[in-house]
């Protein structure tokens, strides 16, 4: 029952999620939106490129559906909210994000067209640079909690969230989180006025209704996971503990999803020398820091 | 339904798709007929240049073709260039079905079918979309459907052996030389020389293209770019393909041997890719032919598809000004006056000193308006939403003032200099923006002296012919200058000019006294040769004529964008893709009267 409810909620997070990446970009609160776009998308042809990689290019829409959902099945929305409680769970969603790329590669190399593929391994790229920085959080949060289980992570924060007591992790995780669904400004691999959609530039119809649906998921999971990892989940007062999970989750993506209309995109060089020149030296500083608290002042 | 929208009189759309309208299908039709998505041809710039709001009229602006379901095709009443036209078709024919034709101005393209027509203002375009919208709920699917087919992408399928391109023939079998199999390639079939704005093509027809499993283009790109090579580009380009001529087998060194090599040494395999002249990050009718390795532009060409300037500017004298007034959809009262000037100067007059400042109040607010509109699509391409709706709002507010009274206190009334300044003032601190430009578009202190206007004011040069105007020195006119020569001084400096374009124009106007009368009022003209500058946004643009009973019997017109358009090249190779592509728009290139 647990897992039906948590797959329910996922789906009305992508939904909501899509209602306020609408209203960033058009600056209309549309609450009908997701409907009438995922209609119309639905309404129009999805042809193949005439020369695609077939397999590659009929895989990467799923692909990234599939990554999401199954990193977002071991995050807890409240005690019970959850798909399954994995012991490595913490790793887990590290490992599922790891597809992310694999679809968007794909999605770039098969239709075989420029700009896609240009796309796609512009994202490769962007891998080398955000990978570390996803998994180096996760183990300092981790080494709080003293388990990989997601649940125990929440109920490590009970007294103090990891957001304060971490703060430097959150920053690295919430920044490279953004990257992982190739959010502006780390949007290189569709890049809109550059690439004429990137890698999604050769989908259509239901095909591409099924990555965007992949990429709103996307987004609920790691803002689901960075509140489940910095701001306790669902712990917090009156409101009911699914709320909570649920409240959370949103603010962090809405954070997420308002920060591109005020930035340029970055710099693919630019965005590698920060994720290893800066971001990977405090996200190890990071895991040492905590474990100094660990041991002076304790969990 | 008002006089200035037309609808088509048909029970579907032009593009409609095939299958019988069901329930389920009627529903989908409604939804699609709510969520529009334009392709604009030539580019949204030309646009909002026209007063034009598309994005409150109700259609979003689609990322390319694929994701475009109205083309919206904005032109002359005769139509658009010959070569704009074809690029129009090409992305007609990649657009999916259910998708439909809405013209602006124009009779609707010989090619194209049409759904909607209309005048090009607000009010006549907001009943064309809503006959659009009507047209998609009602026709979207029908059962039966018309072919459209692009000449530009009728394709010839020749085989070809990956190691031997010059290899070619009509049957499929093995290469003569190696033994290897020959792969299919294809080759376009309608004119050589067109640019579309898609690396692949696309089979309308068919859903299921006959299961070509494999990247098999990759030698014809690979083809493509040894013919290219050959013609002294760079040095080490050229195949020896004389050494495999008994060969069954060949190792990946072999395979690279004498393949172009990039700068940074690695050999991989170039891509051909157009972008542009629809390419909505770039202005419209510009277009950029890059040869990609990897993410590096390799080698770049640009050019323009608009057509040239010869047609306008020969005919009789007296309908010159109308006709050169059309050049450049981006700042026709720029060009109006032009020719006015130079008519003027061919007749000997001479005009008041308050219709002089009345025509640099004009002038100075079309070229605020220019810089908006530039910085909007600057934006886009910089993928900043929120300067690209605000700079474009201050552009629309502009056009729309050009297009009705020049008064002193409608620049004041509507707060126009503060919310230039306000802008200007957010490019001036963004550290992100100074990140993501600086260095980026970069030219060298004597490449960028030629160009003239914003380009070279960027480069620290006080090119500016509005320096010698008396006129101008009355009202305190300084060219601004700004260091750096990269894309983040010219930003800076079109943001500044743009405010003190607004305050030139509100000055010029304080001082005229008279209200504002339409430029170039029709001279009747029959002997004579003049010739006469204007500074334009782009910089100094020259216009001289002779004129013979009446008739343009010689013209020359110089445009700014000419010697922008020859550094397209210097800042875009050996660039990052997406530096590359930042660094033409800096240029802020008007394909207009190029040709």
């Amino acid at each position: 029952m647990g897992a039906v409810l948590a797959v329910v909620a996922l789906i009305a997070g992508a939904y909501l999620v899509a209602v306020l990446e609408g209203w960033v970009s058009t600056g209309r609160l549309q609450p009908a939106g997701p409907l009438v776009s995922a209609a119309a998308l639905l309404s129009r042809e999805s042809v193949v490129p005439r020369s695609p990689d077939r397999i590659f290019f009929e895989v990467a829409p799923p692909l990234l559906l599939v990554s999401a959902v199954l990193a977002a099945a071991v995050l807890p929305l409240a005690p019970g909210l959850i798909v399954a409680d994995l012991a490595t769970g913490a790793l887990f969603v590290n490992a599922a994000l790891t597809f992310v790329m694999v679809a968007l590669v794909m999605a770039g190399w098969g239709p075989d067209g420029a700009y896609a593929m240009v796309g796609g391994f512009r994202f490769l790229g962007q891998l080398v640079g955000y990978s570390m920085l996803i998994v180096m959080p996760i183990t300092a949060v981790a080494m709080r909690a003293e388990s990989l289980l997601t649940t125990d992570i929440v109920a490590s924060q009970a007294a103090l969230p990891n957001a304060v007591y971490q703060p430097l992790g959150l920053a690295t995780f919430f920044l490279a989180g953004m990257m992982v669904c190739f959010l502006p400004p780390f949007d290189l691999a569709v890049a809109r006025g550059e690439l004429a959609g990137g890698v999604e530039a050769e989908y259509s119809g239901w095909r591409l209704a099924t990555f965007r649906a992949g990429r709103a998921v996307l987004i609920v999971t790691v803002a689901t996971a960075t509140s489940v990892f910095y701001f306790g989940g669902w712990l917090g007062p009156v409101l009911p503990p699914w709320a909570w999970g649920g409240l959370k989750a949103l603010a962090v993506a809405a954070v997420m999803l308002a920060i591109g209309a005020f930035v340029p995109r970055i710099k693919e060089e630019q965005l590698l020398a920060a994720c290893w020149k800066v971001g990977i030296p405090l996200a190890l500083f990071n895991i040492f820091y905590v474990g100094v608290l660990l041991i002076t002042v304790g969990g | 339904m008002s006089a200035g929208a037309q609808a088509r009189a048909a029970a579907s759309i032009s593009g409609a798709r095939e299958g019988r309208p069901s329930a389920l299908r009627k529903l989908l039709a409604r939804a699609a007929a709510r969520d529009l998505a334009a392709l604009v041809v030539p580019g949204p710039e030309v646009a909002r240049a026209a007063g034009l709001d598309l994005e409150a009229a109700g259609l979003s602006l689609a990322a390319g073709p694929r994701q475009a379901s109205v083309l919206v095709a904005l032109g002359h009443p005769a139509g658009l260039p010959e070569a704009l036209e074809r690029a129009a078709e090409v992305a007609y024919a990649q657009m999916l079905r259910p998708r439909a034709v809405l013209t602006v101005g124009t009779e609707g393209l010989a090619s194209l079918p049409f759904d909607a027509r209309c005048e090009p203002d607000q009010e006549s375009l907001a009943v064309a979309i809503d006959n659009v919208r009507r047209a998609f709920r009602e026709g979207a699917f029908t059962e039966e459907t018309e072919d459209f087919e692009a000449p530009a992408l009728e394709t010839r399928t020749i085989y070809t052996c990956s190691m031997h391109p010059e290899i070619e023939q009509e049957e499929s079998g093995q290469c003569p030389r190696c033994g290897m199999d020959l792969i299919p390639k294809e080759s376009a079939g309608g004119e050589a020389g067109t640019h579309h704005d898609h690396g692949t093509h696309v089979d309308h027809g068919t859903h299921e293209p006959g299961g070509h499993e494999q990247h098999s283009n990759e030698a014809d790109e690979h083809a493509d770019h040894d013919t290219d090579a050959s013609d002294g580009g760079h040095a080490d380009g050229e195949h020896d393909h004389g050494g495999h001529e008994e060969m069954g087998f060949m190792s990946m060194v072999e395979m690279t041997q004498g393949t172009p090599r990039s700068s940074d040494g690695l050999q991989m395999e170039w891509v051909d890719a157009p972008f542009g002249p629809l390419l909505p990050g770039l202005p419209g009718g510009l277009s950029l032919s890059l040869t990609l390795d990897g993410d590096t532009v390799a080698e770049a060409e640009a050019s323009a598809q608009t057509g040239g300037a010869e047609k306008l500017l020969h005919g009789p004298a007296s309908g010159l000004t109308e006709r050169l007034s059309g050049l450049d959809p981006l700042s026709p009262i720029t060009y109006r006056l032009l020719a006015t000037l130079a008519l003027e100067d061919a007749a000997g007059a001479s005009v008041t000193e308050d219709e002089r400042l009345r025509r640099i109040a004009a002038l100075e607010l079309e070229r605020a308006a220019s810089h908006a509109g530039w910085i909007s699509g600057f934006a886009y391409l910089l993928g900043l939403d929120l300067l690209r709706h605000d700079a474009a709002r201050l552009e629309l507010r502009l056009r729309r003032l050009l297009a009705e009274s020049l008064e002193p206190e409608s620049i004041d009334h509507g707060k126009l200099p503060s919310l230039a300044a306000g802008l200007s003032r957010r490019l001036n601190t963004s550290r992100l923006l100074r990140a993501r430009l600086r260095g980026v578009g970069a030219l060298k202190a004597d490449e960028a002296a030629g160009v003239g206007g914003p380009v070279s004011r960027a480069a620290g040069r006080r090119e500016d012919l509005r320096s010698g105007d008396a006129i101008y020195a009355a009202l305190g006119f300084e060219p601004i200058v700004e260091n750096g020569s990269d894309a983040l001084a010219r930003l800076r400096l079109r943001a500044a000019e743009m405010g003190q374009s607004l305050s030139l124009a509100r000055d010029a106007l304080h001082k005229s006294g008279s209200p504002g009368r339409e430029i170039g009022a029709a001279r009747t003209l029959f002997y004579g040769s003049g010739s006469a500058s204007v500074e334009t946004p782009r910089g100094a643009a020259t216009l001289s004529l002779t004129v013979d009973s009446g008739e343009i019997a010689e013209a020359r017109l110089e445009v700014p964008s000419k010697a922008a358009l020859a550094l397209a090249r210097t800042v875009a190779e050996r660039r990052e893709l997406g530096d590359a592509l930042v660094g033409v728009a800096s240029l802020d290139i008007s394909p207009w009267g190029l040709g």
